[in-house]
């Protein structure tokens, strides 16, 4: 096997019905995505050889994702745009990859280097306008941190550490629409549907999230 | 056509695993201008049908089909049932997200019996009519197929029509003599009477049932056949594997690529039905296998493609295929897989074969029966020092683990058959310790997996009873007993879930209230141990005043008539007999394709014969 490999990092979407996808039914969708698409990737060494491709932050069962993103390691260097061209013809349409770009190996692993997200959240109802949804947003910030249930168990979120910063509530039809960051980390990740549900409950709005988007993901610090 | 996305989609955000029901995967057909439309419903869940390749091949088949769209349909799991009836969200396909209802033709898969209580919670959520009788002109056409159709009396009543047999060239015949009678504006019952002169469909409701002496005959003044004929294809090689099937995207059993490189088995198992119904052997050439393969490996991306059958390694030119694929795949992590092995180094050199592109899986071995009278007996042509021998070579070349599948309760077994199971498993316990080095042997697993033998309609011991659970039980006992503590892991089957697979397997048509008052009594999901009841079976036995005993347990005489004596497999029932006669003497059967014709009937029934792609075998 050649020992010079070529780091392609690929942003695809996640969007349309196949939102519904787990992130594990991403993955695989992905790797196979590349083995059709006829990309010469490189395999790990041992007793159960696979491809060689790590993905971002997973995005939960239900979020869309307008820019998710993995790196995948090929024995041979193809033109990013040729690769893209395969890998499009190759991935089914709710997948489809957007944009694919050599990265150098002394890069950190996606995981690490994307700790911020961004997010559109959109809140549906009778009365989940923008003022009245802000005003449960402010509630549940006034608290400094949020407790969730996480599999039966509590979780306390640090709310200054988790939204690096203030989420903005903008109009939207038939209801509002919140624009967060968060910031993911080894503590944890605050879901932005829990987060918002939390504060429509709040305010007693008869409202609900109707959806979230993954918009982007940045590393810290840029913007 | 109605689009019901708008209306399932918001219900996807509050059930399990909703790929289920969201379809847009890599090789969904859609072909929304075909004006004929086929729904292929599997009774069970989406992650269970798309394991099935019979339903990959019919899809493909009828979407290549001028004007036919044929789309999947599965069980919605129970959260997904109970919000589509709350929603008012009808029974849809994937593809196009219609209503079932409004498609022309609704084949349904008969995969095994715990799927029956399935078939009408699918038709109810349609809102079909449940029975043939109750459904009019307007209905959708239901018809059946698969491998429970050579006793399909327990549910003949639920199908319009039934499939007997294999479904390639079938389902076109069927399609057109539908379109055909549709176009000539024919009446439901008109259309089913030229349905029943296609060969291979049996419409149920043309024929008067069996009773105790008389078989099920047709009903006066139809011209349906007094035996339906299962249909075969002469020769696989008319109908390549498709090289696209739908990639799902959840995690499915057998999510892989798989080419069925021959069909049939004349080993002559007295037991297995597969064995009796799918014959001739038909196999398909080196050069088709490897095509297939590589076709489906690059169009659908996976990482394992499986060489399936009912016995693989006997291809007689099995060893050219893998060497040819496994030096294709070499270097890409693609996996070869070959399903359960001939038990003899043949068998572990080819899965050395299939595994030199890297990945070793377990292996497996099916020697059936603990002791050489009982596989005498069943015809299972295996020896303990074939399977000894056997192990000592996979350990030696690096194996570690191995499944052996056998069956308890077989015709003739006593207490010292079910304890040759545990003395087999501790012998091969020691071989596989002897050809493994002292520092790998933390490694060694051994799985034992057993089965209560259920008969089953055309097969030799279709007249036999079936074991009392209780006695079930106690054999279970012994068998625990015998085996090794530790290095061996025992599964075996549950005794209520055989008791009753072999209660449905060989019933009349009265089954059918039994099958309707247990969906009524909310039964579905049969197959899934947290959903089944045995009580709730046998609650519905009794009100239906039937004996699920006797139906199960008691031997049948073989001067009498049997449920499904009108559906014939091509086997001829003199031979069953004779085989029959052959495993009580202890007598052993050669398999046809290595030794020649044992007289099965079953090529000059069906004016077929056995395909092999090498000329001859062993
Ligand atoms: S008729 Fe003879 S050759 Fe044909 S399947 Fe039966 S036993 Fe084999």
């Amino acid at each position: 096997m050649a020992d010079t490999t070529f780091r392609l990092r690929v942003t695809y979407g996640k969007t349309g019905r196949l939102r519904f996808l787990s992130h594990l039914e991403v993955t695989h969708a992905s790797e196979r995505s590349v083995r059709r698409a006829g990309l010469a990737y490189a395999v790990t060494q041992g007793f159960n050889p696979r491809m060689k491709v790590a993905f971002g932050p997973a995005l939960p069962v239900g979020t869309a994702g307008l820019a998710e993103s993995y790196d995948v390691w090929l024995t041979r260097y193809l033109p990013p745009a040729d690769a893209l061209g395969e890998l499009r013809r190759a991935t089914p349409d709710g997948l489809a990859p957007i944009e694919a770009r050599y990265v150098s190996e002394r890069e950190p692993s996606l995981t690490a280097a994307l700790t911020l997200a961004e997010y559109e959240v959109v809140v549906g109802g009778p009365d989940a306008g923008p003022d009245r949804v802000r005003t449960g947003l402010e509630a549940v910030l006034a608290d400094g941190k949020l407790t969730l249930q996480h599999k039966g168990t509590p979780k306390v979120f640090d709310l200054a550490v988790f939204l690096p910063k203030e989420p903005t509530v903008g109009e939207y039809p038939g209801g509002s629409m919140v624009r967060m960051t968060t910031r993911m980390g080894a503590s944890g990740t605050l879901r932005p549907e829990a987060f918002i549900s939390e504060a429509i409950r709040r305010t007693s709005a008869d409202g609900a999230v109707t959806s979230v988007t993954r918009t982007g993901l940045r590393p810290e610090g840029e913007s | 056509m109605t689009d019901l996305w708008p209306v399932v989609e918001p219900l996807l955000a509050r059930v399990e695993r909703p790929a289920r029901y969201t379809d847009r995967e890599w090789g969904a057909l859609h072909r929304p201008e075909a004006p004929y439309r086929v729904a292929l419903l599997y009774p069970d869940t989406y992650e269970l049908g798309m394991a099935n390749s019979a339903l990959a091949i019919l899809y493909a088949r009828l979407n290549t089909l001028e004007g036919v769209a044929a789309e999947r349909v599965f069980v919605p799991w129970v959260d997904m049932g109970a919000a589509m009836r709350e929603a008012r969200v009808p029974l849809f396909t994937l593809e196009s997200c219609m209503p079932v209802a409004e498609c022309d033709l609704l084949g349904i898969t008969l995969p095994y019996e715990l799927t029956y209580t399935n078939i009408l919670e699918a038709l109810d959520l349609s809102g079909v009519p449940l029975r043939a009788a109750e459904r009019s002109d307007g209905d959708v056409l239901v018809i059946g197929g698969g491998p429970c159709v050579f006793n399909p009396e327990p549910v003949a009543e639920f199908f319009d029509a039934i499939l007997i047999g294999e479904g390639e060239d079938a389902v076109a015949d069927i399609v057109e003599a539908h379109r055909e009678a549709k176009a000539a504006g024919l009446s439901r019952a008109e259309v089913l009477e030229r349905l029943s002169s296609v060969q291979g469909v049996y419409v149920p409701s043309l024929y008067a049932p069996a009773t105790a002496d008389v078989p099920a005959r047709p009903l006066e003044g139809s011209r349906a056949p007094a035996r339906v004929v299962k249909r075969v294809v002469q020769t696989l090689s008319a109908h390549a594997t498709p090289p696209c099937p739908v990639v799902p995207f959840m995690d499915v059993i057998h999510d892989r690529a798989s080419v069925e490189i021959l069909r049939g088995c004349s080993r002559g198992c007295r037991f297995c039905q597969a064995g009796m119904v799918y014959r001739p052997v038909r196999e398909r050439t080196p050069d088709e296998i490897v095509r297939d393969a590589l076709a489906q490996l690059r169009c659908t991306g996976h990482e394992d493609v499986s060489l399936t059958s009912l016995s693989t390694t006997d291809h007689s030119r099995i060893e050219e295929v893998l060497r040819r694929l496994s030096a294709a795949v070499r270097g890409t992590g693609v996996a070869l897989s070959l399903p359960s092995l001939r038990v003899d180094a043949f068998g572990v050199e080819m899965a050395r074969l299939a595994s030199s592109g890297g990945k070793k899986s377990g292996l497996t071995f099916a020697p059936e029966a603990g002791t050489q009278r009982l596989r005498d007996v069943i015809n299972k042509n295996v020896s303990e020092e074939d399977l000894l021998a056997t192990v000592r070579v996979a350990f030696g070349a690096g194996w570690r683990r191995v499944k052996l599948y056998f069956m308890c309760g077989l015709p003739t077994e006593t207490d010292d058959d079910v304890r040759g199971i545990g003395a087999l498993a501790w012998k091969v316990l020691d071989a596989a310790r002897e050809a493994t080095p002292p520092a790998q042997r933390g490694g060694i697993r051994i799985g034992v997996s057993v089965s209560v033998f259920v008969p089953k309609a055309v097969t030799p011991f279709q007249w036999e009873g079936q074991l009392p659970m209780e006695e079930v039980r106690r054999r279970q006992a012994i068998l625990r007993d015998a085996m090794p503590r530790k290095g061996v892991d025992l599964h075996w089957h549950d005794a209520e879930v055989s008791f009753l697979e072999g209660a449905l397997a060989r019933g009349g048509r009265d089954l059918s209230r039994v099958i309707e008052r247990v969906w009524r009594e909310g039964g579905t999901f049969d197959a899934w141990t947290e959903r089944f009841s045995f009580a709730r079976w046998m609650d519905a036995f009794v009100a239906e005043g039937l004996d699920a005993s006797a139906l199960a347990t008691a031997p049948r005489d073989p001067d009498a008539a049997l449920p499904w004596d009108h559906i014939s497999a091509g086997v001829d029932r003199a031979y069953l007999l004779s085989e029959r006669e052959a495993a009580m003497g202890g007598r052993t059967t050669p398999d046809c394709t290595f030794d020649g014709c044992t007289g099965c009937g079953v090529c000059q029934d069906l004016g077929v014969d056995i395909v092999l792609a090498g000329g001859s075998r062993g």
